[in-house]
């Protein structure tokens, strides 16, 4: 194989792996916002709290995910 | 009387359903008949340079390009600006009710105020500006992107690597109007710098460069710093190097000293990922659309359109409230611990 196209190789491949992480975020949304709709459930004069409260929860995992996603672009576009 | 009208409503909706999906059947058959396929364009993650020359240089820094997320950043606060002026002229009309842009704002501007009053309390006044401004900035970029053409109009370029052939559409006085497309056979027979050209659009949204998300989470976290200083003066440092029960706890003081030290490591990440949130789901859209475009030129789309513009606001509000709910920790502190102790 010539040294371009293993190249090209090597970034797919290193693009994909990069958003594995992407598996951890989905889960940390996913049991945030199951919380915050049980507590909504519970208590719903609490909502507009609860919802700042998630949005701010989310908006922390879904960081970790775009960390990976970042990575991923760096390795497609920029190297 | 009453059936009239309603009739007409029906027939006009009628009518317009079919004018779009004329215009959908209309597009992929048109294109297909000429030959035409959708293309992927190329992606740029820096802002791609619109001036040959640097507009100018910067001593240490570097030089200063015209790139197309200046034009983003120029139309984000064109669009601000417009704002205000029209709100100030809605609250000087004196109407109890305002009306038009002014009430949309109002209402946006209320609801920011009502979640800014639940967190920082009595700071509430100084914490308020910098929410509602970034907010609006952000959202404003974010949501410029979106405007058909933003992304697609500008100047073709000659690319070193790959591309696609050119094609002349006709001119309006001595501009030339030309188009990009894929002629579906590599155009390697054409020689080594045949017909390889990319578009270099004018308009990007700035949410999609770096250095305004990395700009702006400068500007937030350092501000955040400021808010600390002004309610809790000198004593805000305190956060950073605690060494009040040093030697009257041995053991907790210092976990609380390298619990400080964390907080200070904690400080540089904020900037970090306040810049990479704002720019990865930003750009992260953009790339998105450019794929769905290219692969269903169809409906596909518009779904991806809508999922942007929820991005964009909620990314807009994420960024506001991240630096309001700091700036209000900032404030409380350890100033009630030490009225405890007193």
């Amino acid at each position: 194989m010539e040294f371009e196209s293993a190249k090209i190789l090597g970034k797919l491949i290193g693009a994909g792996l990069a958003m594995i992480g992407a598996i951890g975020a989905g889960a940390g949304i996913g049991i945030v916002t199951s919380g915050a709709v049980q507590a909504m459930g519970r208590n719903p004069d609490a909502t507009g709290t609860i919802q700042t409260n998630m949005i701010l929860g989310i908006a922390f995992a879904e960081a970790v995910a775009i960390y990976c996603l970042v990575v991923a672009l760096l390795i497609l576009f920029v190297f | 009387m009453s059936e009239k009208p309603k009739q007409r409503v029906w027939a006009r909706w009628v009518v317009l359903a079919a004018i779009i999906l004329g215009l959908f059947l209309f597009t992929p058959f048109f294109g297909i008949g000429l030959g035409i396929k959708p293309i992927m364009p190329e992606v740029f993650l820096p802002g791609e340079k619109l001036s040959e020359q640097p507009l100018f240089t910067i001593p240490f820094v570097g030089p200063f390009y015209y790139t197309n997320t200046t034009t983003g950043i120029i139309l984000a606060d064109i669009v601000v600006i417009l704002i205000a002026i029209g709100v100030s002229r809605g609250v000087k009309s004196g109407k109890v009710a305002l009306t038009g842009i002014s009430g949309a704002v109002e209402a946006l501007v209320e609801a920011l105020h009502g979640i800014t009053e639940g967190t920082a309390g009595k700071w509430t006044k100084q914490i308020f500006p910098w929410f509602a401004a970034i907010t609006l900035l952000v959202l404003a970029s974010n949501w410029l992107g979106l405007i058909p053409g933003a992304e697609t109009i500008g100047i073709v370029h000659h690319s070193e690597h790959k591309g696609y052939a050119l094609k002349d559409l006709g001119a309006i006085g001595g501009l030339k109007i030309q188009t990009i497309w894929d002629e579906g056979e590599p155009a390697a027979a054409e020689g080594e710098h045949g017909a390889q050209y990319v578009i270099i659009p004018f308009h990007r949204p700035v949410s999609t460069d770096l250095n305004f998300t990395f700009a702006l989470a400068l500007v937030a976290v350092f501000m955040v710093q400021v808010m600390g200083f002004r309610a809790q003066g000198w004593g805000y440092l305190t956060k950073f190097w605690n060494v009040k029960h040093f030697f009257s706890k041995p053991i907790f003081g210092f976990i609380d000293w390298g619990v400080g030290l964390l907080e200070l490591v904690s400080e540089f990440s904020k900037i970090l990922s306040f810049a990479f949130r704002l720019f990865g789901n930003l750009f992260a859209g953009a790339v998105l659309i450019f794929v769905m475009g290219s692969l269903v030129p169809i409906f596909a789309p518009a779904m991806f359109y809508l999922l942007e513009f929820f991005v964009g606001l909620i990314q807009a509000i994420v960024f506001g409230m991240l630096t309001m709910t700091f700036m209000a920790q900032a404030t409380q502190g350890h100033g009630e611990h030490e009225e405890a102790h007193a």
